[in-house]
C-alpha cells in the first residue's frame, strides 16, 4: 500500500521510501522514516498535504507512489 | 580583521533564520519562506561587536551531498571552520529541525542551539524542556523569538562567548590529542586541546562501525570532526571519501563493517542512518517536549485555510483573483500603479509636477486667469496650433494629441485669430499651485546656465537621461509587482501555488515551482531567472530558465501599450493577446523542449514544505522587495545609461566624427550598422535600418526599442513621435499595421535584455546551456515574427513569396516538434 491510497483525514504509519536516491534522502530529512505517522491533510487530483510532526509536506502523485505505507 | 570570529548561522529553511540574521547584523536580506532562496553565502557584522562575522547559510534540512545548498553550507562548515555554529530552531516543528542539529553536534564545534518562535510554542501552550536537550546534543540551548526581537542577541553572544575560549558547552571532558591532529586553523589557535564531545546518537553495532572507521581515518580529518567524516563514510558518501583520500584497500576493510550492519538491520547504510537520527530524537522529545493536550488533533489556522486556498475548484480561481488584484493595482488605467507611472514619467523626471491639494486656478491678470494649469496648457496648445495654421496658409487648425494621435475638432483661423494667438504664452505652472521641477527640466536648466554646447546638452538630456528616465519612470509598475509578489511569498501562500500549480505544469513537462519564476517574470525577468534556483531537478530548472522570460515582462509592456496605441487602437485586447502568447509559447516550448533527448525525464519527484502561514513582517516584506527593485534601478544606472550615451552617439555622428543634424540622421553611423543587418529583418517585414537598430537597442533593455524607433524615426512624416513611427512602418511595409505586429513580437519574444541574459548564463552555470537558450529564445521569436508578419500578408491579399514559404517550413517544423509522439521510455 502506498501513501498515493490514502483519502484526506487518513492516517499511516511509513514503513519505506524508495525510488531516486536524492528524493529518498529528501525526504528522510523532512521525517520520512519507517514507523513514523502522516495524516492526510488535504487531497487534490493526486497531490496530496501530508501533516509530519508539526510540519506540512506537500507531494505530488509520482511521490506518493513511493512510499510505503502500513494502516495505524 | 586579523582576530575576527566567525560565527556560523544553520538552520531549516522557514526556521526564521533570515530575520535573526537580519535582527543580529541589521543588513539588508531577503526573508523569505521560499526555500532555497538564499544560496548565495551572505555574511554579516554582529552589532555591537566589530570582530564578529556572522554568516548566513542558505536554509538546509540536512547535510547530505544531494543539493547545491547542502553542498555549500557543508563545504563551509567543515573547511573553513568556524569559530561557533548558531543552530536556529523552528520551536513550533522541533523534531525535524532536530535533524539538522544532530548532525551540526557532531561537527564538534562549539555550538549554541536558539530555540526560536517561542512566541508561538507559548500561545500554543507548549512546553520545552531546554536542559535535556543541552545535555543530549552537549550544547547551549536558548529559546528566542526572532519576529519579536528576544533573545537573539543574547545567543549570538553565548556563541561568540564560546568560540573565544574554545568551549563547548555542557559536558565536555579532557583528552589528550596527540594523535597528529591536521592542522584545523581556529581549534589550533584557540588552543583546543580536547577531543570534543559529540552526541552518540546511534545503536550498538552501527556505533560499533562508526568507532572502527574514526580508527581507519584518524590523522586524515580535524580531530573535532572525526566522528561527522566517520558517520559520512558510513553513509557512503563519495564527496566525503574523496575528499579524506581514503585508499581502496581501507574502504574496502570499512564497507564490510558497513555491509554487516546493513544485514543485521535490513536496510541501507544511509537509511539505517537518517532512521536512528529520528529515533533518538523522538526519544528526547518523550522526555523534553510537552504538547499541549488541548491542541490534539485540532486542525490549526493554516490547515483551515489551506482547505480553501488548495481546494480542488477554488484553488485556481482564488489565485487568478489575487493575480487580477495585482494587475489592477499595477497597470489599471486609473489604478494607483499607472497614477505613479504618469507621476513619474510626465512629471517627477521631466519637466515638473504640482504638489497635491496645492493646485488651484490662475490668479495672474491675463489668458489663463480662472483656469486650471490643464486647462491652460489646452489653450496654449490651441494658440500655437492657430498659430502654426495660419503661418502655413490653412484656414482650419486642430490639435494631435501625443500620446493617442487623435485629432481634436477643427476650429477657422482667421487673422484676427493669429494676432491674438500670436500673443500667448507658455503658462508657467508655478501660477496653479506649488511647482516642484522635474529632474529633466533641473539638468536642462542647469546645462544651460552652465553654458554648454547644444551637442552636449543633446547627448546628456536626449542621449544618457532619455534612456535612463525611460526605465526609472518605470519603477511604479515594478515595484508595486515586486511589493505584491513579496507579500505572498512572505505570508507563505507562495509555497500554495507552486503546490496548486504544479498538476497543471506537470503535463507540460515542468513543475508547479516552474510557476513562481513565470509569476516573478512579469515584473523583470532577472530575479525570474534567479528564481529558478528553488528548482531542484536540474532538467526542469534549465527549462524553465530557458522558458520563463517568454512571458512579457514590465519593459516589455512598455512595447506593447506603444504599438497598441498606435496601431490597434480598435483591438484593445492586443496587450492581454500578448500575455496569451507567452504563456502558450512557455507550455508549448515545455512540452517540445521534454521531447527533445536533452530535456528527457521520467515523472519528477514533487516534495515541498508548506510553511505555516503568518503576516509578513513589514520589514521582511520591504527589504524583500528593495532587493529586487534595487537590481532594477541599478540596471538603470550601470548598463543602460552607457548604452544610451553609446545609442546617441552613433546616432548623431558619421564616421568621421562629424556632428550631424537632426535630419542628416542617414549620414549617421547608426544608420550604417542598422543597414548592414537590416537584411536578417527583411522577412519579417520591417528590414530596414531603423527596425532593425531599433531591435538591436532592445537588447540593452526591451524599452528601449520604442525609445529608438521613436528617434530614428524623427523626420519620418507627422509631427508627433507617434506618428513618425506610424510613418516609418508605413514606409517599411506595404502592409503597415502587420510589420508593426511582427515587430512587437519579434521584440517581445527574442532573448530578453542583456542583464538577463548575463543572469541565465550564470544561472545555467556552463557556456553550452546559455548558448543554447539564447538560440531557443532567439529562434522562436523569429519563427513567431515570421509567421505573422508572412501568413498575415497571405491572408491580406499580398501574395505567396519565398519568405512565406519560409514561413510555412518553420511552422510545420514547429508543429512537428509539439506534436511528435514522444519516445517511449527505456527500462529505468
Amino acid at each position: 500500500m502506498t501513501l498515493a491510497t490514502l483519502k484526506e483525514g487518513e492516517r499511516a504509519r511509513l514503513v519505506r521510501v524508495s525510488g531516486d536516491d536524492a528524493v529518498k534522502h529528501h525526504l528522510g530529512a523532512l521525517g520520512f522514516v519507517a514507523g513514523t505517522v502522516v495524516r492526510v491533510v488535504g487531497a487534490s487530483y493526486g497531490n496530496l498535504i501530508l501533516a509530519v510532526h508539526e510540519s506540512r509536506i506537500a507531494v505530488n502523485e509520482a511521490t506518493a507512489q513511493e512510499i510505503e505505507i502500513e494502516a495505524v | 580583521m586579523a582576530n575576527s570570529v566567525k560565527i556560523a548561522l544553520a538552520g531549516n529553511p522557514n526556521s526564521g533564520k533570515t530575520t535573526l540574521f537580519n535582527a543580529l547584523t541589521g543588513s539588508e536580506q531577503y526573508v523569505g519562506n521560499w526555500p532555497g532562496v538564499t544560496v548565495e553565502k551572505k555574511d554579516g557584522i554582529l552589532a555591537g561587536h566589530r570582530e564578529v562575522v556572522i554568516q548566513d547559510l542558505p536554509g538546509i534540512y540536512s547535510l547530505s551531498p544531494y543539493s547545491t545548498e547542502e553542498k555549500v553550507s557543508r563545504r563551509f562548515l567543515v573547511e573553513e571552520g568556524p569559530d561557533a555554529i548558531l543552530n536556529i530552531v523552528d520551536g513550533t516543528n522541533i523534531e525535524r529541525n532536530l535533524y539538522l542539529s544532530t548532525q551540526l553536534a557532531e561537527l564538534g564545534l562549539p555550538m549554541v542551539m536558539a530555540v526560536n518562535m517561542m512566541d508561538v510554542v507559548r500561545k500554543n501552550g507548549d512546553k520545552i524542556d531546554f536542559e535535556k536537550i543541552a545535555k543530549a546534543l552537549r550544547c547551549e540551548v536558548i529559546g528566542i523569538s526572532a519576529l519579536k526581537n528576544e533573545g537573539g542577541q543574547e545567543a549570538a553572544e553565548k556563541a561568540v562567548a564560546m568560540a573565544k575560549c574554545g568551549e563547548q558547552g555542557i559536558g565536555k571532558r579532557e583528552e589528550g590529542t596527540g594523535n597528529g591532529e591536521r592542522g584545523t586553523g581556529n581549534g589550533e589557535r584557540r588552543g583546543l586541546r580536547r577531543a570534543p564531545e559529540v552526541p552518540h546518537v546511534f545503536s550498538g553495532s552501527v556505533e560499533h562501525a562508526i568507532a572502527h572507521i574514526e580508527e581507519s581515518i584518524q590523522g586524515k580529518v580535524p580531530l573535532r570532526s572525526i566522528r561527522w567524516y566517520a558517520i559520512k563514510v558510513f553513509e557512503r558518501d563519495r564527496e566525503v571519501i574523496n575528499r579524506i583520500g581514503l585508499g581502496v584497500g581501507e574502504m574496502k576493510h570499512i564497507e564490510e563493517h558497513i555491509r554487516d550492519c546493513e544485514k543485521e538491520l535490513g536496510d541501507d547504510a544511509e537509511s539505517i542512518i537518517t532512521n536512528q537520527r529520528y529515533d533518538f530524537i523522538q526519544r528526547l522529545m518523550d522526555k523534553s517536549l510537552a504538547l499541549n493536550e488541548k491542541r490534539k488533533g485540532k486542525a490549526t489556522l493554516s490547515d483551515r485555510i489551506d482547505k480553501v486556498v488548495t481546494h480542488r475548484i477554488w484553488a485556481i480561481p482564488i489565485f487568478i483573483l489575487s493575480l487580477c488584484a495585482m494587475w489592477w493595482l499595477a497597470v489599471a488605467e486609473n489604478g494607483p500603479g499607472t497614477l505613479l507611472t504618469d507621476w513619474a514619467n510626465d512629471g517627477f523626471l521631466a519637466d515638473g509636477w504640482h504638489l497635491p491639494f496645492t493646485t488651484h486656478e490662475c490668479r495672474e491678470e491675463g489668458r489663463y486667469k480662472g483656469m486650471e494649469f490643464e486647462e491652460a496648457q489646452e489653450e496654449f496648445a490651441k494658440a500655437e496650433a492657430t498659430v502654426q495654421a495660419w503661418e502655413a496658409g490653412e484656414k482650419k487648425a486642430s490639435i494631435e494629441d501625443e500620446e493617442t494621435g487623435e485629432t481634436s475638432e477643427e476650429w477657422d483661423v482667421d487673422e484676427a485669430a493669429y494676432n491674438a494667438a500670436k500673443e500667448a504664452k507658455e503658462p508657467d505652472p508655478s501660477q496653479f499651485g506649488v511647482w516642484v521641477p522635474g529632474i529633466g527640466a533641473l539638468i536642462t536648466g542647469a546645462l544651460e546656465r552652465s553654458g554648454v554646447s547644444d551637442t552636449v546638452k543633446s547627448l546628456v538630456v536626449d542621449g544618457a537621461w532619455g534612456g535612463v528616465a525611460t526605465v526609472l519612470g518605470f519603477v511604479p509598475v515594478i515595484f508595486i509587482v515586486f511589493l505584491f509578489l513579496a507579500f505572498l511569498e512572505d505570508c507563505g501562500y507562495m509555497a500554495r501555488v507552486a503546490f496548486i500549480m504544479d498538476r497543471i505544469f506537470r503535463k507540460f513537462g515542468l513543475s508547479g515551482k516552474s510557476f513562481i519564476p513565470i509569476l516573478i517574470g512579469k515584473g523583470c525577468g532577472v530575479p525570474a531567472v534567479m528564481a529558478t534556483r528553488t528548482i531542484e531537478n536540474e532538467r526542469a530548472r534549465r527549462m524553465t530558465t530557458i522558458l520563463a522570460t517568454f512571458i512579457p515582462c514590465g519593459a516589455k509592456t512598455v512595447i506593447i501599450a506603444m504599438f497598441a496605441a498606435l496601431f490597434f487602437r480598435e483591438q484593445w485586447y492586443v496587450a492581454a493577446l500578448m500575455d496569451v502568447v507567452g504563456i502558450a509559447i512557455i507550455i508549448l516550448g515545455g512540452v517540445a523542449l521534454k521531447k527533445t533527448r536533452l530535456f528527457k525525464d521520467e515523472a519528477a519527484s514533487f516534495v515541498l514544505e508548506l510553511p505555516a502561514y503568518h503576516p509578513p513582517t513589514i520589514s521582511g516584506v520591504w527589504h524583500h522587495t528593495w532587493n529586487r527593485l534595487k537590481g532594477y534601478i541599478l540596471k538603470a544606472g550601470l548598463i543602460i545609461f552607457p548604452a544610451c550615451v553609446f545609442l546617441w552617439f552613433v546616432m548623431h555622428f558619421d564616421w568621421s566624427l562629424n556632428l550631424l543634424a537632426d535630419e542628416e540622421i542617414e549620414k549617421s553611423i547608426l544608420h550604417d550598422l542598422g543597414s548592414w543587418i537590416a537584411w536578417f529583418f527583411e522577412p519579417l517585414g520591417f528590414g530596414s535600418w531603423q527596425g532593425a537598430a531599433a531591435s538591436v537597442s532592445a537588447e540593452i533593455a526591451k524599452e528601449q526599442a520604442t525609445a529608438t524607433l521613436g528617434l530614428v524615426a524623427a523626420n519620418m512624416g507627422g509631427a508627433t513621435t507617434g506618428s513618425h513611427i506610424q510613418a516609418l512602418f508605413g514606409a517599411v511595409s506595404d502592409f503597415p499595421k502587420l510589420a508593426a505586429l511582427s515587430f512587437m513580437v519579434f521584440n517581445l519574444f527574442v532573448p530578453p535584455c542583456m542583464v538577463a541574459i548575463a543572469v541565465t548564463f550564470r544561472e545555467m552555470g556552463s557556456q553550452k546551456w546559455g548558448w543554447f537558450a539564447v538560440g531557443f529564445q532567439l529562434f522562436v521569436g523569429y519563427a513567431l515574427a515570421l509567421s505573422v508578419y508572412r501568413l498575415g500578408v497571405l491572408f491580406a491579399g499580398g501574395g505567396f513569396g519565398i519568405w512565406t514559404a519560409l514561413a510555412v517550413v518553420v511552422d510545420l517544423f514547429c508543429l512537428w516538434a509539439i506534436f511528435r509522439p514522444a519516445r517511449k521510455e527505456a527500462a529505468k
